[in-house]
């Protein structure tokens, strides 16, 4: 009677044991656990659901920003800014947390697009660092990054020496993990960090796209994780240059396998609105359908 | 646990055999199927699973927040988000696999026409139970605004039970100030089982921007915090079920066998999880584990042997 099930046993629950854990300025870690199923099977977008501690009733969501499926480990980058997140930035190296995951819609690049732009703002830097990496092994695919951070980010950059028309002179500051995969990216921030973009990242994105030939701009795909206005204003650009657009979406969540419906955003869809669940309807969502 | 649950861990509810007395709570496994994606997870490890709440015409539930975590639980007000009755029954229930487990309908309402409406709708499908929610503390009408009045939850259960010969259970609020009184006027009125309790009313505020965290400003609040009320009550509606054998699923804050086994100890018949499968969606293994453990422990055969064998102190105060 029933029909095959494809969506059953797609996310796994797995005692990860937490290989390393650095802490960064800005209350910022990035996190490596031993966890291989879900590094195994993991998509860029895709998240985890995490036990910070046990003490806590539920878990806390967090993006994938790198996964090495032949090593088993997937890595988190996150910012500590309430009770979960402080609880487990004390884990230590050794100690195991529960790692649910992979979960959700990963984004879709268009293969038609070679000249996607990925733009991260704060900590939804981590899924454009894993897009990045999948993207790069694309043969004729160009990608840029551009990341945002009000707090320093959580590497030390270094002078960019791949060259990209359109950035303003000055603007040399690169993550090095992308600079290593030959990959361009510029660093923005409203504060004064040295050799990067002083103000908003859709203004550096705009200074790009402004720069790009017709045939060029029709190559331009953009993708965008970041703090809700960053993301309502990326789908600004999106519209004005007529581009394709995916944005990663944040919300509260308790089970995280779309059992719960508490996460869900509003959308507009060709029947009307309609409420998704940013758990595993998204967390990829069209721009357009959130920000008609 | 091997994946045939042994005889000793089922139960007989209204007529239906549950193959364990753990029974997966509505709201929050959608519609039976979400919790499948987890590798390791089985329909088949519990003995019932109620569908989310389930209203005539389609809903599209309160603003976000929906959900938060508070000490030892959570707050929730989905606003009883579902695609309506007729969507349910015609595109939802063909998918489910009957053959894993028992599957219950959650009916909602505002008004009493639409309990009706819904009801019948699921008796004439395939489904094998029906929850009626008069509990739900997240919606302006309906809702608990019926469940806190006895009169009103009579009504409804009536109104219920005239078009259904499927088993009936209504779900009792802990929001209330006689939930016994309640529980014996649905009796009356023709209710076949109880679920007992559904969310407290609650509140959490953001003191940043001085607004309440939930979307909705209240929600319902689930999960350990709630388990000692859950448990006072669900010994409460027992004294009144007892000499009607009406059976109780017993719920609020499950999280450990031993938190079933206490419920089944006040006058559980079967145990509802649901917020501690959000932390460990594996859970109902280790407590169908753990009760069949304490079973063999305590030389009994059956969890039947071991409900409503509560023995109160000698104290009479209060
Ligand atoms: C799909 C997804 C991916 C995410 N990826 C990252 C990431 O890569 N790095 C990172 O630092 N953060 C990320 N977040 C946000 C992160 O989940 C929250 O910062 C975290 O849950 C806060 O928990 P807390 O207990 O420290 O904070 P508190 O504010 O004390 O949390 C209280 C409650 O609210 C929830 N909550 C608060 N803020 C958020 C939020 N922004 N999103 C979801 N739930 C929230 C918590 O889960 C918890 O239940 C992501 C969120 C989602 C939904
Ligand atoms: C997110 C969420 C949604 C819920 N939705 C419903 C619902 O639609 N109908 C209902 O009768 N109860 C609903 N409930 C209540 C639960 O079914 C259960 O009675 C309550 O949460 C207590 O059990 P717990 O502490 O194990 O979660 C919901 C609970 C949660 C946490
Ligand atoms: S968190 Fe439960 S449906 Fe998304």
């Amino acid at each position: 009677m029933t029909t095959a099930k494809p969506h059953r046993g797609t996310i796994h629950l797995e005692d990860a044991e937490i290989l390393t854990h650095e802490a960064h300025p800005g209350g910022q870690y990035i996190l490596r656990v031993h966890s291989p199923e879900c590094a195994h099977r993991a998509a860029p977008g895709s998240f985890a659901h995490l036990t910070c501690d046990p003490l806590l009733p539920m878990r806390r969501p967090l993006s994938i920003m790198r996964t090495d499926p032949e090593a088993g480990w997937v890595e988190f980058l996150y910012k500590v800014v309430g009770e979960g997140t402080r609880l487990l930035s004390r884990r230590q190296t050794g100690e195991s947390i529960s790692v649910m995951g992979p979960i959700g819609q990963p984004f879709r690049p268009r293969p038609e697009r070679p000249r996607p732009l990925l733009l991260g703002g704060g900590v939804g830097i981590p899924p454009m660092v894993f897009l990045a990496d999948a993207l790069r092994r694309e043969p004729a695919c160009k990608p840029l990054v551009m990341m945002g951070s009000e707090v320093p980010f959580p590497f030390t950059s270094r002078p960019s020496q791949i060259l990209v028309p359109g950035i303003p002179d000055g603007v040399i500051a690169a993550m090095p993990l992308l600079e290593d995969w030959s990959v361009p990216s510029r660093l923005c921030s409203r504060q004064d960090f040295p050799g990067c973009y002083q103000g908003y990242i859709t203004d550096l994105a705009r200074d790009w796209l402004s720069a790009l030939n017709t045939q060029h701009l029709q190559e331009v795909e953009i993708f965008a994780c970041g703090p809700h206005p960053m993301l309502e204003a990326v789908a600004k650009l999106a519209r004005d240059y007529d581009l394709p657009c995916q944005v990663s979406l944040e919300e509260f969540m308790a089970c995280a396998v779309g059992g719960c419906a508490g996460c869900t955003v509003q959308v507009e869809t060709d029947q009307g609105p309609a409420m998704k669940r940013v758990c595993v309807d998204g967390p990829v969502f069209d721009a357009r359908a959130v920000f008609p | 646990m091997t994946d045939e649950l042994t005889d000793k861990l089922a139960i007989d509810f209204c007529g239906l055999r549950f193959s364990s007395p753990v029974v997966l709570l509505s709201g929050c496994v959608g519609f039976g199927e979400e919790y499948t994606r987890v590798a390791g997870f089985s329909n088949r490890d519990v003995g019932a699973i109620c569908l989310k709440g389930t209203t005539g015409a389609p809903r599209l539930g309160n603003p976000p927040h929906r959900v938060y975590e508070t000490p030892a639980g959570m707050l929730n007000a989905i606003g009883l988000q579902n695609p309506g009755v007729d969507r349910v029954v015609d595109e939802i229930l063909p998918t489910l696999d009957f053959d894993e487990t028992r599957f219950i309908a959650n009916v909602s309402g505002s008004t009493l026409e639409e309990y009706e409406a819904v009801t019948r709708r699921f008796n004439d499908s395939p489904i094998d139970a029906i929850e009626i929610n008069i509990s739900c503390p997240n919606v302006k009408e309906g809702g608990v605004a019926f469940g806190n009045d006895p009169d009103m939850s009579a009504r409804v259960v009536e109104t219920c039970r005239a078009v259904t010969d499927k088993p009936l259970i209504t779900k009792l609020s802990p929001n209330q100030t006689d939930i016994a009184e309640n529980a014996r006027r649905c009796i009356e009125a023709g209710s076949d089982a109880f679920a007992v309790i559904n969310t407290l009313m609650g509140m959490a505020i953001d003191i940043d921007n001085r607004t309440p965290v939930i979307g909705n400003n209240q929600g319902g609040l689930s999960g350990p915090a709630i388990k000692p009320i859950a448990l006072l009550k669900v010994h409460q509606v027992a004294q009144v079920c007892r000499a009607h054998a009406i059976p109780i699923i017993g719920q609020g804050g499950v999280t450990t066998p031993e938190d079933a086994i206490e419920f089944l100890i006040a006058g559980a018949s079967a145990v509802g999880v649901g917020t501690a499968l959000f932390y460990d969606p594996l859970i109902c293994r280790r407590i169908n584990q753990g009760i069949l453990d304490y079973l063999d422990q305590h030389g009994l055969n059956s969890v039947a042997q071991l409900t409503d064998t509560l023995v109160l102190n000698g104290a009479t105060a209060c």
